[in-house]
């Protein structure tokens, strides 16, 4: 077998010139990520367990205080329905994306991406790709879980969808802002104690009630956390049915979030030295 | 044309203590189809060069051209035209040999099938067709260090930077190595090697450049070093490149032996 090593032009990879195309690359880069999520079982566990767990101990907590017979806003169904979308958008708050890019930073595959003639944008994103499909995986067992446990989506599965979705765009957002920790520091340790920054914004959201029904300092903070308007969407959803209002609202927040973080993202790949 | 050429390189990092100046204008000029040596104690500015000319990091000041390409103004050509393997083997463990090179031949563009030819191709070039397809945390030393090789290769890259590449490795890994640079080599791929290894620069080098406080401070085939320290000392016997990098940066025996020669 003859290898060369050295190109003539003419021999170059045929389609070379479409390696600046930045879905493609997502997509490669993600395909290699989906397969250390199926080679590393136990890092996907806890984004399942974890907030189960939640939902089983608030609705123990909870559900004799808010009766599905005698509770308006949760439109005949068990207390359970009300907990389910903070149970989802905790397994999607994780952030397990951003850890494994510490990982790579340190052992210098990261480099190794670097040197290649491929999009910053897909540099991001292909992890990010990887954890939108995680999050819709671990996002659909969860739901099938609570409809095994009475409890049902109003809209439908047309809205199961939007849903799953809608919760897994959100964890590609988090995981996101996580991961520009990890660019930014290049440290597992402070990447990890970041999401303690984050995750504090998943509670002071209309978590056990409605907003109207919290304390006033509760409510105003419920108000300008943004995690709130993904929660209500998701929750109208479950309880509601399709309203139109809060998905534009959730879909709006998860749009605008996301363009700040890929914005912020390229700006941070891009001068990484 | 040069295969790589330099002028003026500088780096200055802005750090807790002020500003540090890595590399303080370093000019290079690399022939087509040499292995060129970069030598330099630890902290000398190797691997600031080295990252600097593969993109990886971004200039102070000077310019660079690496196969005709300007890095700086065409950082993605330039990393069509060049491969790079790094101090570290930069691999990802939970992946397959075999996954790896696929994937790095993707990201240069190739097609699934040409991607899977040109993988199949290089593990048999590397002696790693056996272990193709066990994941890469399973892989000795050596082997990772030739897979490394072999994902900078998959383009079939103009110009290929090896950061120390043989660092770590036991002796039977490391002449493998050596082998593989001395193959490269001959087939037209222009390699920029940095080392620490002394012996390592005088196997395989046509010519070498040793970098001190972030200048060279020494550039010529490794035969004239040795000659022109021999003249200048009044020599009665040739010199060895320990020599020559010990009268190039100043250096003591002992000094050098904790800084230069430790793996």
């Amino acid at each position: 077998m003859t290898i060369t090593t050295h190109a003539a032009p003419d021999s170059r990879p045929m389609s070379a010139t479409g390696s600046t195309n930045a879905a493609r690359d997502s997509l490669i880069l993600g395909g290699r990520a989906i397969r250390e999520a199926i080679r590393t079982p136990d890092s996907l566990f806890p984004t399942i367990l974890i907030p189960l767990f939640f939902l089983v101990v608030n609705v123990g907590q909870a559900a004799r205080i808010f009766p599905a017979d005698g509770t308006s806003f949760l439109q005949g169904q068990n207390y359970g329905a009300f907990q389910l979308p903070a149970s989802l958008l905790l397994s999607a708050s994780f952030g397990g994306a951003a850890l494994y890019l510490v990982e790579e930073i340190e052992g210098g595959y990261f480099d190794k991406l670097r040197a290649t003639p491929i999009s910053r944008m897909a540099l991001v994103l292909g992890r990010l790709y990887a954890e939108f499909v995680k999050t819709m995986v671990v996002g659909t067992v969860m739901v099938v879980l609570a409809l095994l446990f009475g409890i049902r989506v109003e809209s439908g599965f047309l809205g199961f969808l939007v849903l799953v979705v809608m919760v897994s765009l959100w964890a590609m957002v988090f995981s996101g802002f996580m991961q520009l920790i990890a660019v930014k520091t290049r440290s597992a340790a402070a990447t990890q104690g970041a999401s303690m920054v984050f995750f504090p914004l998943l509670f002071l959201t209309p978590n056990f009630v409605p907003r109207d029904q919290l304390t006033r300092p509760m409510e105003v903070a419920a108000t300008i956390n943004p995690v709130t308007y993904v929660m209500e969407g998701a929750r109208s959803l479950i309880l509601d049915g399709f309203d139109g209002p809060s998905l534009v609202k959730a879909f709006a927040v998860v749009a605008v979030a996301m363009a700040a973080m890929l914005a912020l993202s390229i700006k941070m790949v891009n001068s990484y030295d | 044309m040069s295969a790589i050429s330099a002028v003026g390189l500088r780096k200055t990092y802005v750090g807790g203590d002020g500003e540090v100046d890595a590399v303080r204008g370093v000019d290079l000029d690399v022939a087509e189809g040499e292995v060129f040596g970069f030598l330099g104690p630890n902290g000398a500015g190797k691997s600031t060069t080295v990252r600097m000319l593969t993109t990886l990091m971004t200039m102070t000041g000077g310019s660079a051209f690496v196969a005709g390409v300007d890095i700086a103004a065409d950082p993605h050509g330039a990393r069509r035209k060049i491969g790079v393997a790094l101090q570290e083997a930069g691999l990802d463990p939970r992946q397959t040999g075999r996954e790896i090179l696929t994937l790095q031949a993707r990201l240069f563009g190739m097609s699934s099938t040409e991607a899977s030819e040109r993988a199949q191709e290089l593990l048999v070039l590397v002696e790693l067709l056996d272990a193709a397809d066990r994941r890469v945390k399973g892989y000795s030393g050596g082997m990772k260090r030739r897979l490394d090789l072999a994902s900078a290769l998959v383009h079939r890259p103009e110009v290929l930077f090896l950061d120390e590449p043989t660092t770590g490795l036991d002796p039977a890994s490391r002449l493998t190595v050596w082998d593989e640079v001395r193959r490269i080599n001959r087939l037209g791929t222009t390699v920029f090697l940095t080392t620490q290894y002394l012996e390592e620069a005088d196997q395989l080098c046509n010519r070498l450049a040793i970098i001190d406080g972030g200048r060279i401070v020494r550039e010529r085939t490794p035969a004239s070093l040795k000659q022109d320290l021999r003249d200048r000392a009044g020599l009665s016997t040739d010199p060895t490149l320990d020599d020559v990098f010990l009268d190039a940066t100043g250096r003591t025996r002992d000094k050098v032996a904790g800084e230069v020669k430790e793996i």
